[in-house]
């Protein structure tokens, strides 16, 4: 089968929020852009299953003519964010995500978007509404897009990102990218775990390939779970509507024997770790915790019902989020009439989203000359804990990246990619193809995502975090090598297709396992039983995980431009309130 | 308690190797609150792992509608159709069959 060819500017690797602001802030260089989306355009990614919020520091909300709180500034902003992620904020990205947030506001506005409400230190719209007006923003500008390819790995010439092969998902077909400058904007890895917050398309081969590529990664053992996510109707799994719910009315919270579990924690961590999204941290760690002691519901969650708050106050404070009883298209009748009726329905906590990530520097750009990372898929802003929104971060890296990798392509000298290394990287491709027999990748996966979920979840301790690596490992010996696709046809087969991404996952859930057995403390979403302690005297440090053959797991400094952390080792749970109680006066959910 | 199992007919056609149109049928396990797509999971993962349909990069939120296709000749979203008894899976159009139940995406 022949390859179609195709030679660009910017290669912008990812169809949500980052990839898109990159790909008009490359092309407002004046580079030519071309998007990859793995899925619909303008429909896939985590973006349009967000909500969704976008906060940014109340005063700057005065300023562009909305509600905010007037006491706010970049600065306490600023100061909250560092508290919510334990200290460990890289504060180069933090203060660029605090001083640009507002015009990334602003000009997602001139591009249609409508905002629906304020508070204090955020607006809601929706994560649809987002991706409308990006969409028809880049094609405004000039971006192009091509829909339905995924990319299969990057390619370098001398430590320099050189071009990409891909593959067009209908067709089966390879497509050969050259291009000056790649950036990588494929979100987070939901696809590692079973249940998961995200859409269907996010496996984090972006990731891996660059760590293959050169780029190290950082603080992966930090990951984010979604309270009160659903885990029922089979039809609702994952979706995050209840969680929602349970931010607009805390309701009850119990357990398979009825008990109200969170009566056993300090009351004020209690009321600020469910009012406010510290929630994902807190009672994401706490009901795992009642799963674990065998209290936990059959589907491996708890319940959350309306408790005493009357079911008029509850339709009321919720059905403003819910017109219709509809979340997105998913119909929440059934889900709100158990509600009604004073029955508690079945959630958990699910994983949602990525801390940790590919390593960047202040330019949006890696290790690797010409490949640069936006959003989700880097390491962040938020250190070990994020509490305030993603759909900002995607917007403020993706237009800094956009413009950075457009100015580097610009100056850059094309290069020719030699055929055989493009051969080569589709015969490796077309492997699970032509094998006749081997392991069955749906299978091996569904394994792996429910072991991620048991040993990789909020709770870890060594025991299982080694057991974990040892299973991955037996996977990465016996099984990887041999995946067969049953069908050996090239049009939409989809089991190739999970194929190919397997591996990338594999390798993220191997990294994400090493870098949390290796920081012996507790922090932010990674708690140790076996080490419950937060330990600012040793582990104020991001782990890096290089990759030399085997992934090597090291740490270093955190990047710090004004606040330092206190020193000392305390209990997690102090810790997590003293941190709480040390937010600012400022109200609403962040 | 044993649980309910439900027939499912799916239609099966690669243009590519000539192969078909047919249908397939299939036994699965059914619960309440089931979609459409939970049953081709179900497939895909556990019966036959050569059935198409688009999954890849789906939203299962019912907002992408890559997943429109027929159940009992109704066309319909599969991630938000509640499946209560047996079906039969057909695509939304025939002629713009890419492999089973995956169609020719729709210029925008």
């Amino acid at each position: 089968m022949t390859a179609s060819e195709i030679k660009t500017d910017v290669l912008v690797v990812g169809g949500g929020g980052a990839g898109f602001r990159a790909a008009i802030g490359a092309r407002d260089k004046g580079a030519e852009v071309l998007l990859l989306s793995k899925g619909p355009l303008g429909r896939c990614g985590a973006t349009p299953m967000a909500g969704a919020d976008y906060t940014l520091d109340g005063n700057s909300l005065r300023e562009l003519g909305f509600y905010g709180e007037p006491i706010d500034s970049k600065e306490t902003f600023f100061e909250d964010i560092v508290k919510q992620g334990f200290y460990l904020n890289n504060q180069e990205l933090l203060e660029q995500y605090v001083n640009t947030a507002p015009d990334r506001l602003k000009e997602l506005i001139d591009w249609g978007v409508v905002v629906v409400r304020s508070e204090e230190r955020a607006i809601f719209t929706s994560g649809i509404g987002m991706m409308d007006a990006l969409v028809g923003r880049a094609k405004q500008v000039g971006v192009q897009t091509l829909e339905d390819v995924m990319l299969l790995e990057l390619i370098t010439h001398d430590g320099q990102v050189t071009g990409a092969l891909g593959l067009e998902v209908a067709s089966g077909g390879f497509v050969r990218f050259s291009a000056k400058a790649v950036v990588i904007a494929t979100g987070g890895w939901h696809k590692a775990y079973w249940p998961n917050t995200g859409m269907r398309d996010l496996s984090g081969e972006g990731i891996a390939m660059a760590h293959r590529a050169g780029a190290d990664l950082g603080n992966m053992e930090f990951i984010t779970f979604c309270c009160n996510v659903l885990l029922w109707p089979p039809h609702a799994l994952g979706s995050i509507a209840s969680y929602i719910f349970s931010l607009r009315c805390a309701g009850e919270l119990t357990n398979h024997l009825g008990e109200t579990f969170l009566d056993q924690y300090d009351s004020n961590l209690v009321d600020i770790g469910t009012h406010m999204e510290w929630n994902k941290c807190f009672v994401s760690l706490a009901t795992m915790k009642e799963v674990r002691d065998g209290k936990g519901s059959p589907r491996g969650g708890i319940y959350y019902g309306r408790g005493d708050t009357p079911w008029e106050q509850w339709e009321r404070l919720v059905n403003v989020s819910f017109p219709g009883w509809k979340y997105k298209h998913i119909d929440l009748a059934e889900i709100v009439s158990r509600i009604r009726e004073g029955n508690g329905i079945e959630v958990g906590a699910a994983v949602e989203y990525f801390d940790g990530g590919i390593i960047i520097d202040r330019d949006f750009q890696t290790k690797v000359p010409g490949l640069f990372a936006a959003g989700e898929c880097t390491l962040g802003p938020f250190g070990a804990n994020r509490v305030c929104a993603a759909t900002t971060e995607m917007l403020v890296h993706g237009a800094e990246a956009g413009e950075n990798a457009g100015d580097y392509a610009l100056a850059a000298k094309p290069q020719s990619i030699p055929n055989s290394r493009f051969k080569e990287l589709q015969q490796q491709a077309c492997l699970p193809l032509e094998r006749q027999d081997g392991a069955r990748v749906a299978q091996v996966r569904r394994r792996v995502q429910e072991m991620a979920h048991e040993h990789l979840g909020p709770i870890r301790n060594e025991s299982q975090l080694t057991r974990f690596l040892g299973a991955l490992q037996n996977v990465k010996n016996d099984e990887l090598p041999n995946l067969a696709t049953t069908s050996k046809s090239r049009a939409y087969n989809k089991e190739w297709i999970d194929a190919l991404e397997f591996p990338n996952t594999l390798h993220l859930l191997e990294t994400a396992a090493k870098s949390a057995l290796f920081r012996t403390e507790s922090r932010g979403v990674h708690f140790r039983e076996d080490h419950p302690h937060t330990d600012n005297n040793n582990w104020f440090q991001e782990s890096v995980a290089s990759l030399n053959g085997e992934i090597q797991i090291s740490k270093r400094p955190v990047t710090v431009t004004s606040t330092s952390p206190p020193t000392g080792v305390k209990p997690y749970l102090e810790m997590l309130k003293e941190l709480m109680e040390a937010h600012s006066e400022v109200g609403g959910h962040h | 308690m044993s649980q309910k199992k439900i027939s499912v007919k799916v239609y099966r056609n690669d243009p590519t190797a000539g192969s078909g149109p047919s249908y397939d049928s299939y036994q699965v396990p059914w619960e309440p609150g089931m979609s459409a797509m939970d049953v081709l999971d179900h497939i895909y993962q556990n019966t036959d792992s050569s059935v198409a349909y688009y999954d890849h990069a789906g939203c299962a939120l019912g907002i992408c509608a890559r997943c429109t296709g027929k159940v009992n000749g109704k066309a319909c979203l599969l991630c938000q159709t509640i499946v209560d008894g047996d079906l039969v899976i057909d695509p939304v159009n025939e002629s713009q069959v890419v492999k089973d139940l995956v169609s020719q995406r729709g210029r925008k």
